[in-house]
């Protein structure tokens, strides 16, 4: 770099570029107004079914993750279009999904949905996680986190 | 007896890590100068401590040595050998010891290389180095000690990973991440040496924009092949899902990059020093970050290791080093002010410095979208996660704005540009720009950021080929050198510059390949019984049967395969698995993917029925996958090649010749720094 650029143009220029300075305030300006405006939109809630139902109306079409058992006896459906009910022993939302839940998704079992209510009260589900334990906590060593294993929408 | 030997190498690491901090500082205040001869020994015998505690690990792994905690709960008598080796970074206290390794190596590494030069800095950037160390030393004597024995002895371990088992991959991504981790520390401990001493001119800029470019050449390909890994094993069809540990990766390369191109405004044009001191500063802060967010399974994420008592620890280092160097900044901020000279609005500093607001922009992003979820859950007790779309939202503008700096950049002279000169440089490259998108456009391209993608590498590509061509032109016309010779004379004279136009070019490579392939790639799920075909692209894949068998090299693992033929293009069998691990709960994706130069069709068992033989299949058709890997091996060419040293002799014209027509190419010193 040092051999190779032209000389230098003799001509500083003489005035503090206040043109630099504005245009720095709007690139930072720009970047915080991305940042802020769509955050609203993209935190995904984690739920039960009982904390998704309080919600209301309010809950009608918002994207969040609703965690819960799959209640015994309530999947019926091929695995692309697939219905069940999940809950936590005190709320029960029935759930739709098109898309393909990984092998382990059993009733009885463990799951975490993404997607939204609808108005008719069924949760159309965008992606099904199998959960591995009750309990959402950090996985053991050596293990992938259930809800991440796979993301096949991520 | 080998653990044992282990973690006395350990003390004995941390012993001399410790005596190379005081000697050191000792020798920093003025004392006889061999005690920071003895202090960098320290530092070269704490780096031969830590081989052994390696050393020691991997045997005690390769011999299955069930008396360890960390070998019974990473590691099986039925482990292969290599898988069993590189376990040593396969979960937390294994790769804190290997960290440690890589952290001593670059110290000693650096101590040496520098130990007849910088006589005033020296000391305290060793000072600074070995207490760096000696937090590693440190995590390993008190809470994440990898050699913590247990008894009674198992006879059977746990078994490794199952993820490092699935892929050979992880013998590659995780050192080279490391490599480029550690190595930060390195331009971290000059800045402060320059703070400390106040010798805030160009010798330190000098040494710190070597030794962050080397660390940077490898945290890039563990960036890379961190994507690669991911797109190889887990099994989304994606590369790069903005999870907490990619972040916490990408967060030090933003700024480490930023600085790589603010030094060169610094040494340019002087100035600038408050702001690359605090790059610098926060370049190694956010490696810290990163290795609590990923150590201390404080994010859940693919990488999140279990809960462990270092998380603390990482996070009083993270507010020693950022508080003890922002204070010790603050405090010669009156030595720091002032020495640039201002400048036009069109110029390359201009330039340069947009591209460091942007790169600043991305790391606040970033930051903010990876910590949000943390700081959620701390003060209001939700549980929340910000998705994948956001981080695009927010960062794709900026990334496209730094494409167009990157062609803006080059173009412009330093100083001030004319319009003269704007018009000469521009006219070519905008038009080619316009024709590559029109012609996309054309060709059923309708997505505006892929779009806009394709146009500003164009553009960019035109300028960095029309701006080298130029210079071989006029060196080939000057000296009379035929064109290819003229080239690579012109580029090996100029490393950084030409280096640098490389590293732009294999970044091109990789923003077409990432706009292409997210913008056009197109997936399906389908569940098909044997002899049951699915189509998707081009392909019609048949599902031959469905197998579930144990593994044949480990037969405690169980493999549950679907077998397919493909026709189309790319014909032939494939399989595609589900590998239960005895350790493992979820069972391991094995995708199959098949790639070309054009695409790749990639294709994961989601769900089968061992009864009817019938499988529920995700297939993707992603197109220019490939082009992300090659541009992030362009990258690491042109960066190697920046770095490279400078010949000190150029044999090649009679002297008089030489003389005669250009002066000394560059002064070695200022490049060997």
């Amino acid at each position: 770099m040092t051999v190779a650029s032209p000389p230098e143009p003799m001509l500083p220029p003489r005035r503090r570029p206040w043109g630099i300075a504005v245009l720095v305030a709007v690139v930072l300006v720009v970047i915080g107004f991305l940042a802020f405006s769509s955050i609203g939109n993209a935190l995904l809630y984690y739920l039960t079914p009982t904390e998704l139902l309080e919600r209301g109306d309010a809950a009608i079409g918002e994207t969040v993750r609703l965690g819960g058992q799959v209640a015994t006896g309530s999947v019926s459906g091929p695995a692309t279009d697939l219905r069940f009910t999940l809950t936590d022993g005190t709320s029960d939302i029935p759930v739709h999904s098109t898309v393909a839940p990984t092998r382990s998704f059993r009733e009885g079992s463990g799951a975490v949905v993404e997607g939204s209510l609808g108005a008719d009260g069924v949760f159309e589900a965008t992606q099904v996680i199998v959960k591995h334990d009750e309990n959402y906590e950090a996985p053991a060593p050596g293990t992938l986190p259930s809800d991440r294993a796979f993301d096949p929408d991520e | 007896m080998i653990p044992t030997l282990g973690h006395v190498a350990v003390l004995i690491g941390l012993g001399l890590s410790l005596y190379a901090v005081v000697a050191y500082v000792l020798a920093a205040r003025g004392a006889d100068r061999r005690l920071a001869e003895s202090a960098r020994q320290a530092v070269i015998g704490s780096f031969l401590a830590a081989f052994a505690g390696c050393v020691a690990m991997v045997i005690s792994l390769l011999s299955h040595d069930f008396s360890v905690l960390y070998v019974a709960e990473n590691n099986a008598t039925t482990t292969p050998p290599f898988i069993s080796a590189i376990s040593l970074w396969a979960a937390l206290e294994g790769s804190i010891l290997f960290w440690t390794l890589l952290a001593t190596g670059w110290a000693a590494l650096v101590l040496h290389r520098l130990r007849d030069r910088h006589r005033a800095l020296m000391p305290w950037a060793g000072a600074t180095l070995a207490t760096v160390n000696l937090f590693f030393f440190a995590v390993m004597t008190w809470p994440g000690n990898p050699f913590t024995l247990t008894s009674p002895v198992a006879a059977e371990g746990l078994g490794p990973n199952a993820l490092l088992q699935n892929h050979p991959f992880m013998a590659l991504h995780p050192p080279l991440l490391y490599l480029g981790y550690t190595g930060l520390a390195v331009p971290f401990a000059f800045g402060v040496a320059a703070l400390v001493t106040r010798r805030l001119d160009d010798e330190w800029l000098r040494i710190v924009r070597r030794w962050t470019l080397i660390p940077w050449i490898f945290l890039t390909l563990g960036i890379v092949a961190g994507a690669w890994w991911s797109y190889e094993v887990l099994g989304w069809g994606g590369y790069w899902a903005w999870d907490p540990v990619e972040n916490a990766a990408l967060l030090p390369w933003l700024t480490a990059t930023a600085f790589v191109h603010s030094s060169m405004v610094a040494e340019r044009r002087g100035g600038l020093r408050i702001w690359t001191s605090a790059l610098v500063i926060a370049t190694f802060v956010l490696t810290l970050v990163g290795t609590f967010l990923t150590r201390s399974g404080v994010v859940a994420s693919v990488h999140s290791f279990t809960q462990s008592a270092i998380g603390p620890w990482f996070l009083a280092a993270i507010l020693v080093a950022l508080g003890g160097a922002l204070t010790l900044l603050v405090w010669r901020i009156p030595d720091l002010v002032g020495g640039g000279r201002p400048s036009a609005l069109l110029s390359r500093e201009s330039a340069f410095l947009f591209n460091n607001v942007l790169f600043l922009g991305l790391t606040f992003a970033v930051l903010f979208g990876t910590l949000l979820p943390l700081l959620v859950q701390a003060t209001s007790g939700d549980t929340i996660s910000v998705g994948a779309p956001w981080f695009n939202a927010v960062n794709a503008p900026i990334f496209l704005a730094l494409l167009f700096l990157m062609g803006v950049g080059p173009a412009l002279p330093w100083g001030a540009a004319s319009w003269t000169t704007l018009r000469e440089r521009f006219a070519a490259p905008v038009l080619v720009a316009g024709v590559v998108a029109v012609l996309a456009f054309a060709l059923g391209l309708r997505d505006v950021a892929s779009l806009l993608t394709l146009a500003l590498a164009a553009l960019v590509a035109t300028i960095l080929g029309d701006e080298f061509l130029r210079g071989a032109r006029a060196r080939s016309r000057r000296r009379g050198e035929a064109a290819p010779t003229a080239a690579w004379r012109l580029a090996t004279r100029n490393r950084r510059r030409y280096g640098g136009y490389t590293v732009h070019f294999g970044v091109l490579v990789m923003a077409v390949a990432v706009a292409i392939s997210s913008g056009l790639s197109s997936d399906v799920t389908a569940t098909v019984v044997p002899g049951e075909v699915v189509r998707i692209g081009a392909y019609e894949l048949r599902l031959e049967r469905l197998v579930v068998e144990p593994l044949r090299d480990d037969p405690r693992v169980i493999e549950t395969r679907a077998e397919l033929s493909v026709s189309g293009p790319q014909g032939g069998e494939l399989a595609t698995a589900l590998r239960d691990y005895p350790n493992s709960a979820a069972a391991i994706a094995t995708p199959a993917v098949r790639t070309t130069l054009g695409e790749d069709l990639y294709v994961t068992l989601l769900a089968s029925d061992a009864a009817t033989g019938a499988v529920t299949l995700h297939l993707f058709v992603n197109p220019l996958v490939v082009w992300i890997w090659i541009g992030g091996a362009i990258i690491g060419i042109g960066s190697t090649f920046a770095i490279w040293p400078a010949r000190r002799a150029v044999p090649v014209l009679a002297p008089q010749v030489r003389r005669a027509v250009e002066p000394k190419p560059t002064t070695p010193s200022v490049e060997r720094a």
